[in-house]
């Protein structure tokens, strides 16, 4: 049996000055090879700091203060920033929510991403260009021999997030985190980013951790569900079998909030949840 | 865009002109001219003698006649006449004028030299304790008037290990090697005068930009921290440390009229000592004038500059911007 | 009603955890202070001259050491000191008084705003000692006249902080109700506005007077400031510096004295400006 990509056990994150916050209260997951899991919740929740801290990225003011985080069999939690930077772009790659920041404005699109490469692979300047140009070619970038040496402002916004997943992908990380990836994009360019990820992720065999608030999203793209719910994962459980049977209330609260073409105008979008617990155990 | 560039512009002459009246008037607040302060020395000067004077250097005119001549003399160039030594203005000023330049250009590089690695190397080891260090000797820099810079170099190169000397100059142009020597120590202690306060413009936008979105991206892509610190944080801060500019030109000019006088470096900062002892108040204005200008034209031009780029770092400018000239925060501690 | 926006001990004394070296700052302010004010007592005769003495380096029986006229060098700085804190105090009184109501005036009366801040700028963009020397070369250079010169000069910043302070204020929704009761713009302003605004610039007013202290020094210095028989630190260091080569700690000692207590100030200055930053948001 394949070693699981991510194993998360006990994991306890808070806020470095004060002992008394916490922020994700003793989180278990595991992800196999190949699975895309999405972590659903409201701002607040904790989805992106537990993601973030998968990485070693959490903010200064946030530690992760005990547990354990193996990212394919290497241990993550109290490792150094070198030790770390072996792992990121390689073993596991991030993107994130709003693609105009997240890229350096003075520098040119394929100068980051052959920075990507070259952080992992000891090429040539000029073979890491090529390849950046083909992944260019292959996120759906048009006329990347040109477009390479494009400045990120000089791209739209769905533009930019496909240079950020070419960007990911180059070094074919085991495991891909995706933060939010398309909350910052219209609807259309986000079916569109969607339909990219989901060729891409199967072309190479990664992993998914698909944040997002988007319960239909994250249903449409992701085999495997976990909801988040104040620093804590209340339901997990195949897409199929969440969407028909939820057996969280707050999961039913998140399903019975999304708003289609023939929801009835006078329904209440939001009810009371009536809290029981956790519910449906990890897939451990 | 245009528009933009116009208003500036505009703007700035204002500022001008407010600054040149302002001058122009201060001097002239105090009953009594010139000649009272400079023919008194000699007593028994015949009232005509006086009136003579006077009239040949406008003073018997209302004083804004007085202003329009001078300034719209000023905008072509033509600065007036000393009141003292028979010499145009402006003449005065080109014979000093490159050995001033040379100071402060050298000042200038040398600073920038200095303070980069000061303002980056405790970020880029990561060292709390050496970023401790750092603002202790920044504050001590900030605090330390120039003159005492310049008086604690010459104690140490010039009379105990004999060094340097603590005066003289010699044209670049007749003698560069004699000229770098005596150069040395003036220029190093502008610098070492101005450094602290562009460690500070530094740290202020380096602080800014560290915290953006894309060093994130940066760090996860596994290149490093140092990497991360040259090729990403680096850039982005020294744009937004640019608008300081202006004001390190603004106390570059002020510096130099002291550090000229500790190290009798023949300069503009020199001649307006001189300008004031005497009472020349023709060359006074101008080059207080001139002085302002400079400051007025830099952060005009840094502006600018910055408005054509704008729209490629439209982003990160909101996070990572510097004190610009009307922000206080920085300039409130004591600095000539 | 006006509630002074300063906060309690377990802040402050946070603040004073945050950068301890403000205490270290305020002791050596006051203790200088101290010595300065009570010059005439500790040291009755500055100015006793003893030939015989000259010029002597720092020792047991001359702290100090001596000057050229054998007077001793401490006695001198310690009168000197005095007039070296009296201007740069008055400057920063004066500099408060002019840059408060400056600031208030353009804060609250949109017509004249323009005006007031442009000849605030165009002060600034005046680099400080030209500045004063224009001043200096038109009036002189007595004690008076060099607090009057330092506190125009630093009036505009305190202006501009006022200006931006009394903004807000006047924004604020309690002062939209006093206006609405009837009360006086100046009524609002003096009695409401500026109490609330005054913590921020009593930052400003340390931080003055440390530059006050930097620009007297060094008008001074080049011999533009305080003039003989008159002392302050600056025309001792210019002395000092002029005997470098024989006298080497009659430089150094002004230099390290005028140093400290510009630092001083500053940190303390700073100090300010982070803990009422810190109320205020």
């Amino acid at each position: 049996m394949d070693k699981p990509v991510l194993q998360v056990r006990e994991l306890r994150i808070g806020l470095r000055d004060d002992s008394a916050v916490n922020l994700v209260h003793g989180v278990n997951f595991d992800i196999a090879r190949g699975e895309r899991v999405g972590l659903v919740g409201e701002s607040g929740s904790g989805k992106s700091l537990l993601s973030l801290s998968i990485m070693g990225l959490q903010p200064t003011a946030i530690e992760v203060r005990s547990g354990s985080i193996r990212v394919s069999d290497h241990e993550v939690v109290g490792q150094n920033e070198k030790y770390l930077d072996t792992l990121r772009g390689r073993t596991m790659s991030m993107i994130y929510q709003d693609p105009m920041s997240s890229l350096n404005p003075v520098r040119s699109v394929g100068n980051q991403i052959v920075e990507a490469i070259r952080a992992h692979d000891s090429g040539s300047r000029a073979v890491a260009r090529r390849v950046a140009i083909d992944l260019l070619g292959s996120v759906g970038v048009r006329d990347p021999h040109r477009t390479v040496d494009n400045y990120p402002h000089e791209f739209s916004g769905g533009m930019r997030q496909r240079v950020m997943i070419a960007m990911a992908i180059s070094c074919e990380p085991k495991l891909l985190l995706a933060d939010e990836p398309t909350t910052a994009l219209d609807v259309t360019t986000q079916a569109k980013i969607i339909e990219l990820l989901d060729d891409l992720v199967d072309q190479r065999g990664m992993s998914v951790i698909f944040v997002t608030h988007d319960i239909a999203l994250a249903a449409s793209f992701c085999s495997r569900i976990d909801v988040m719910r104040e620093g804590e994962i209340v339901e997990t459980q195949p897409t199929a079998k969440l969407v028909a049977a939820p057996r969280h209330p707050y999961t039913n609260a998140l399903l019975a909030a999304i708003c289609t073409f023939d929801t009835d105008p006078n329904r209440p979008l939001l009810s009371p949840i009536v809290d029981t617990g956790t519910e449906g155990g990890n897939s451990a | 865009m245009l528009v933009y560039v116009l208003k500036r512009v505009g703007s700035s002459l204002v500022l001008l002109a407010f600054i040149s009246i302002l001058i122009f008037v201060a001097l002239r607040l105090l009953p009594g001219d010139p000649t009272t302060f400079s023919l008194a020395q000699g007593d028994g000067v015949s009232p005509e003698a006086l009136e003579k004077m006077r009239r040949e250097l406008g003073l018997d005119q209302p004083v804004f006649v007085q202003y329009w001549n001078w300034i719209s003399g000023v905008v072509v160039g033509n600065f007036g006449f000393s009141y003292f030594s028979d010499f145009p203005v402006g003449l005065l000023i080109a014979q000093r004028l490159p050995a001033t330049v040379t100071l402060a250009g050298a000042a200038l590089a040398l600073a920038i030299v200095i303070a980069v690695p000061v303002a980056v190397v405790p970020l880029w080891l990561r060292s709390v304790w050496l970023e401790r260090i750092t603002n202790v000797f920044v504050a001590l820099g900030l605090a330390t008037p120039v003159f005492v810079i310049g008086i604690l170099l010459v104690l140490f190169f010039a009379n105990f290990l004999n060094l340097f000397t603590g005066s003289g100059y010699v044209a670049f142009t007749d003698d560069p090697a004699a000229a770098l020597g005596f150069l040395v120590l003036p220029a190093v202690t502008l610098a070492l005068a101005i450094a602290p306060q562009l460690v500070r413009y530094l740290q202020g936008s380096i602080r800014g930009v560290a915290e953006a979105t894309f060093v994130r991206t940066a760090r996860g892509k596994g290149i490093g921290w140092g990497r991360t610190v040259s090729n990403h944080i680096v850039p982005n801060a020294l744009l937004p440390a640019l608008t300081s500019l202006g004001i390190t030109v603004g106390s570059l000019l002020g510096g130099s009229v002291v550090v000229e006088v500790v190290f009798a470096w023949p300069g503009v900062g020199q001649l307006v000592v001189d300008a004031v002892v005497k009472r020349d108040y023709a060359v006074i204005q101008t080059i207080v004038l001139l002085a302002a200008s400079a400051f007025v034209v830099v952060t005009l031009i840094v502006d600018l500059l910055y408005g054509v780029l704008d729209p490629r770092l439209r982003v990160s400018t909101s996070q990572a911007r510097a004190p610009r000239s009307g922000d206080t925060s920085v300039i409130k501690e004591a600095s000539v | 009603m006006t509630t002074l926006k300063v906060g309690s001990t377990r802040s402050l004394l946070r603040a004073v955890y945050d950068q301890p070296s403000v205490i270290v700052s305020l002791a050596t302010i006051f203790f200088i202070a101290l010595i300065s004010a009570f010059s005439p007592l500790l040291f009755p005769n500055p100015d006793e001259i003893d030939a015989s003495n000259r010029l002597l380096p720092p020792s047991p029986e001359h702290w100090f050491g001596t000057d050229e006229l054998g007077r001793e060098l401490v006695a001198r700085m310690a009168h000197a000191g005095q007039l070296t804190l009296v201007i740069a105090l008055g400057a920063m009184a004066l500099s408060i008084i002019l840059g408060v109501l400056w600031g208030m005036l353009a804060g609250s009366h949109g017509w004249i705003e323009e005006v007031l801040m442009r000849t605030a700028d165009a002060i600034m963009a005046v680099p400080m000692i030209l500045f004063a020397l224009v001043f200096v070369a038109a009036f002189g250079s007595s004690p008076e006249v060099l607090i009057v010169i330092l506190g125009i000069l630093k009036a505009p910043l305190v202006a501009r902080v006022t200006r931006a302070s009394t903004m807000v204020e006047l924004a604020s929704d309690y002062a939209r109700g006093l206006a609405v009761i009837g009360l006086s713009k100046g009524r609002i302003l003096f009695a409401e506005i500026l109490p609330n605004v005054f913590p921020v610039i009593v930052a400003v007013a340390t931080l003055n007077i440390a530059s006050a202290i930097m620009i007297e020094a060094a008008l001074s210095f080049i011999g533009l400031g305080v003039q003989p028989p008159l002392a302050s630190w600056g025309t001792l260091l210019k002395i000092g510096y002029s005997l470098i080569y024989q006298a080497w700690w009659y430089a150094l000692i002004p230099a390290i004295a005028i140093t400290i207590v510009i630092a001083a100030f500053n940190d303390v200055g700073k100090w300010l400006e982070r803990y009422l930053d810190r109320r205020v948001a």
